[in-house]
């Protein structure tokens, strides 16, 4: 269950698409199988004005996410704060609690590709879009039957190397925060929610730059 | 063959018990054949009712008595299944056809070869021990004097020994939790828990490992009708090749309380199954597997194809 979300930044006079067949032609000479597709989806909520105090609080930021790895749950989180795994229903509950949340325009990112399975590994290499626009590659990379995530970053990162040569990412915030404790889909989800906010705030181009 | 056997049964008994139950059976008979027949013609109905009636009691103490007569014979018969060695595969033994399917002679001339084996080996193990091969001076067997004493056979343990013996190497490591069950029957199965990396199910025979199944820390024991489930994940599937490997190399037919505690050490040293590198090439993964060898004597991690 050890996972680690990361960007790919675009190679120089490619285009995205160029990139991502890169990828994924070293995966497959890797020996990597590929397995189907997936997709990761995020909306923006924001507070309500009506709810905050008088004390002019700013409103937080709900993230809703859903994982396609987990088709029956909904993930919702806070930037810093917990996430709540829930029911696929809790689309429809969004709906009904218009007065506290309001969904922020034009917000929805996503990110599509291919699944690959190569021995305990589960790669994914997705394009990340804004609307129309294709804004970056999203690549995750999970190991199975490790279940700290701390044990086996070491692991994880000589099989990034493998393939993504240069532009292996450090270690995940959330590794360092929990030692010993059980990784879960939250942890992928909240790795998801800090790669879109970072690809939110870059340019329309993004220029190869580091995480 | 099966007279040779049961020589406690009381063959005139028994032959009489069966002229008993013949007897039993025309009683009965006779009885079912007085209440169809009905009542016989007399001149009154009482009559015939009084002849009816005392028939049929007549009937029904002649049934009584030869009832009596078969138990009091059985008694004596004797119970045959008392005298077979292996239990109830002795019922094998009442298979008429034997020449086509010899199955419980075989079985008992298996059984008698692996006694005799067993019993050889430890004398053989006893003699062999006094002659040590090593220089340092240990206390096992210096002397020539000692001759080795026929060794109890370790096969058949008294299931609170494997208990106690199991409970204490629970103890001996913190990390490393042994739950004991017995499902079906005497053997012990253990289930290992290490660390959060991975789980071990151990089936043992008496004292000796039989078979291991290496499992994740998340992986389903169980499937929902209470069997032990297959494997998913390559890793693992490599470690249980390992530990079968183990459990055979760590072999000591008189001491096998030292050969749990061995093989509980050696499977220890895969806490750091993710963590540690290879020995000999430095590296995580070779081909997508981390290193899952651990040698026998230094518990050094290595690669599958690395270790040689």
């Amino acid at each position: 269950m050890g996972d680690c979300v990361s960007q790919m930044p675009v190679a120089e006079g490619k285009s995205v698409q160029q990139t991502v067949e890169l990828l994924t032609r070293k995966l497959e000479m890797l020996g990597a199988e590929k397995q189907g597709t997936f997709c990761v989806d995020c909306e923006t909520y924001h507070t309500a004005a009506s709810t905050l105090g008088s004390q002019g609080q700013t409103g937080k930021l709900m993230y809703v996410m859903h994982n396609s790895e987990y088709p029956l749950s909904c993930f919702a989180l806070f930037e810093n704060g917990p996430c709540l795994i829930a029911d696929t229903n809790f689309d429809v509950l969004m709906v009904k609690l218009k007065g506290f949340f309001q969904s922020a325009k034009a917000s929805k990112i996503e990110t599509r590709g291919t699944r690959y399975q190569y021995c305990d590994f589960l790669v994914k290499v997705g394009t990340v879009t804004m609307g129309p626009s294709a804004r970056g590659i999203s690549v995750e990379v999970e190991y199975g039957p490790c279940v700290v995530a701390s044990d086996c970053w070491s692991l994880l990162l000589e099989f990034l190397q493998s393939f993504l040569g240069s532009h292996t990412p450090g270690a995940p915030a959330v590794f360092g925060n929990r030692h010993d404790a059980v990784y879960g889909p939250a942890d992928t989800m909240v790795q998801y929610m800090e790669l879109f906010n970072k690809i939110r705030k870059q340019q329309q181009v993004p220029v190869a730059g580091i995480r | 063959m099966a007279d040779v056997i049961n020589v406690s049964v009381n063959l005139e008994a028994f032959s009489q018990a069966i002229s008993a139950i013949q007897a039993l059976r025309s009683s009965v008979s006779r009885v079912f054949d007085c209440l169809k027949d009905g009542m016989r013609n007399k001149e009154t109905l009482e009559g015939r009712e009084k002849a009816f009636i005392a028939h049929f009691q007549d009937n029904l103490h002649s049934v009584n008595r030869d009832l009596n007569e078969l138990e009091r014979l059985s008694n004596l018969v004797g119970k045959p299944s008392e005298n077979h060695p292996l239990h109830n595969s002795g019922l094998l033994s009442l298979d008429p056809v034997q020449d086509k399917t010899p199955l419980y002679s075989q079985l008992l001339q298996a059984y008698k070869w692996s006694n005799k084996l067993q019993y050889h080996a430890g004398l053989a193990s006893g003699l062999l021990n006094q002659q040590s091969l090593k220089r340092s001076a240990n206390q096992m067997g210096v002397s020539a004097k000692r001759r080795p004493k026929a060794q109890p056979t370790t096969l058949v343990l008294p299931p609170q020994y494997v208990d106690d013996v199991i409970n204490r190497i629970d103890r001996m490591f913190p990390e490393m939790s042994i739950h004991l069950s017995r499902p079906n029957g005497t053997s012990a199965m253990l289930l290992v828990t290490l660390g959060k990396v991975l789980k071990v199910i151990v089936v043992m025979r008496s004292l000796f490992i039989d078979r291991t199944i290496v499992k994740g820390y998340n992986e389903n024991v169980y499937t929902e009708d209470g069997k032990v489930s297959i494997l998913e994940s390559c890793v693992f599937l490599d470690v249980t090749d390992h530990a079968t490997t183990a459990l055979l190399h760590y072999q000591l037919p008189q001491m096998p309380d030292v050969v749990v505690r061995s093989f509980m050490t050696w499977l220890r040293s895969y806490i750091k199954l993710f963590q540690a590198p290879c020995q000999r090439c430095g590296k995580f993964l070779q081909d997508g597997l981390p290193p899952t060898w651990r040698d026998f004597r230094t518990l050094e991690a290595f690669h599958d194809t690395c270790r040689q």
